[in-house]
């Protein structure tokens, strides 16, 4: 009985395998159409911006018997900004990995919301980078994109991409700020002033930056104007400058577009709906390269993030970025 | 077959017996194995501000004996902000639990937290004196 089983059960095993084994995998070389096609890819990444461009890659081609392309274009939901282009080079890549350009046509033209580039050269095949910058009407809103070809032989091709959000907020960036100079900051202009300058924004300056060497861990500060004294030592407030700004103290939160390194982190506008500072606090001291301090101005109107990308304590001096959010 | 089927049984039936008698080991209400330990202390102890990083320069002072830590903080520190961290003798637990931010800013009243012991049996609290440097 145990034999019968044994070998009943070794017989059932090897069928199986042998069936499984055996089945045979059918392959054929994929055909390609013989039409007109296009494909298209966002390459930008992270929120889009207003005055920030959003790169795409357009390709089209057909083959080298049905003719040639004699026009790209883009049609944008809402028109970009003057400085959005259609590329009037097509790219490939190097064995190096770099980018070349190969000129197929006259730059482009915008009409309205659609970018054109008409071909010139007798090309078969191209790739062209399209560069969409939003403007402030798109701020906010939703934009899809329709990207369409033309070939001499009548064929069009189009495809269509999006929705994009256009984020709310706001960026600057480099704003070079100074112990001896520009120490006023104000979120509402985004901008520093110096002493001279300050008593005539005095009603929005919402920071002041300093450094010190006592005692040792001063350094570089942002410092609210309403701060205790002993935060804003040797520092003569212009008339009015009294804003009570919360702030809170974080390191390396390297957003990409602020801090333009290879960090692929990036702010977006639900990091300050969702952002919680709590009581906050008005003063933040020893701050360096790849630090970030994250700001409520006194009337709740904005919240920002402002990132550290460079500190010289010689020379005391640095350079700020700014993301800002409008709340109300 | 039939004697390997009542092979096979059997074994099954000793296994499911010698695991339905094996005695849970002990855990107390927060699923954490009470051992037989009975050390009970803080063997380092460290404030990290809004940052994530240290607030002090030097190392915090632990007195097991008088069952105090001392430290100070770098000035301009956040002291509504802090997240302490304890270092416990093996098998210890914290109580209360830090689960958020602590407010350390009163410096005139010291927050105390209290080391129990593996074995549950020993409890110690310590006091933790904040100091700001000036």
């Amino acid at each position: 009985m145990t034999k019968k089983f044994f070998r009943y059960t070794t017989t059932l095993a090897a069928a199986a395998l042998m069936f499984a084994s055996c089945s045979d995998k059918d392959y054929a070389v994929p055909q390609p159409k013989n039409e007109l096609q296009n494909d298209a890819i966002k390459r930008s990444i992270g929120p889009s911006l207003v005055g920030r461009a959003m790169e795409f890659a357009y390709a089209m081609a057909l083959p080298a018997d049905k003719g040639k392309i004699v026009s790209a274009q883009v049609e944008a939901s809402i028109a970009g900004a003057p400085t959005t282009y259609l590329e009037h080079r097509s790219f490939f890549t190097t064995g190096g990995g770099l980018d070349s350009g190969v000129v197929i046509g006259n730059p482009s033209e915008n009409k309205d919301n659609i970018t054109t580039v008409t071909f010139s050269k007798d090309t078969m095949a191209a790739t062209l980078r399209y560069y969409y910058v939003p403007a402030e009407a798109a701020r906010g809103k939703e934009v899809s994109f329709k990207f369409t070809a033309r070939a001499s032989n009548g064929e069009t091709v189009t495809y269509n991409l999006g929705p994009f959000k256009v984020a709310n907020m706001e960026m600057k960036l480099d704003i070079p700020v100074s112990d001896a100079g520009a120490k006023y900051i104000s979120i509402t202009d985004m901008a520093a002033y110096n002493q001279a300058d300050a008593p005539a924004h005095a009603d929005k300056i919402d920071l002041v930056y300093l450094y010190r060497t006592t005692p040792a861990s001063f350094g570089h500060a942002l410092v609210a104007p309403a701060a205790d004294p002993k935060y804003l030592p040797g520092i003569t407030l212009p008339t009015g400058v009294n804003r009570n700004t919360k702030l809170m103290k974080v390191w390396q939160l390297r957003d990409q577009q602020l801090a333009r390194d290879q960090f692929g982190v990036f702010i977006d506008d639900a990091d300050f709906q969702q952002l919680n500072i709590g009581e906050g606090i008005n003063y933040t001291l020893g701050l360096a390269k790849d630090y970030g301090v994250w700001v409520e101005t006194t009337d709740g109107k904005y919240r920002a993030y402002i990132f550290v990308n460079a500190a010289s304590n010689p020379n005391k001096t640095a350079t700020l970025s700014i993301k800002r959010y409008t709340m109300k | 077959m039939k004697k390997y089927i009542s092979a096979v049984f059997m074994v099954m039936f000793f296994a499911t017996i010698w695991m339905g008698c094996k005695k849970d080991s002990p855990v107390d209400e927060d699923g954490l194995l009470i051992t037989t330990r009975a050390e009970c202390f803080v063997s380092s102890f460290e404030m990290l501000g809004s940052d994530h990083l240290v607030t002090h320069g030097k190392s915090a002072t632990i007195d097991t004996a008088a069952q105090t830590i001392k430290i100070t903080v770098r000035f301009g520190t956040d002291l509504k902000k802090i997240w302490p961290r304890f270092g416990l003798a093996q098998d210890c637990k914290l109580d209360p639990k830090i689960t958020t931010w602590v407010d350390f800013s009163d410096l005139t009243t010291q927050r105390s937290w209290t080391v129990i012991s593996g074995n549950r049996q020993v409890k110690k609290t310590y006091k933790v004196f904040v100091t700001v440097e000036q």
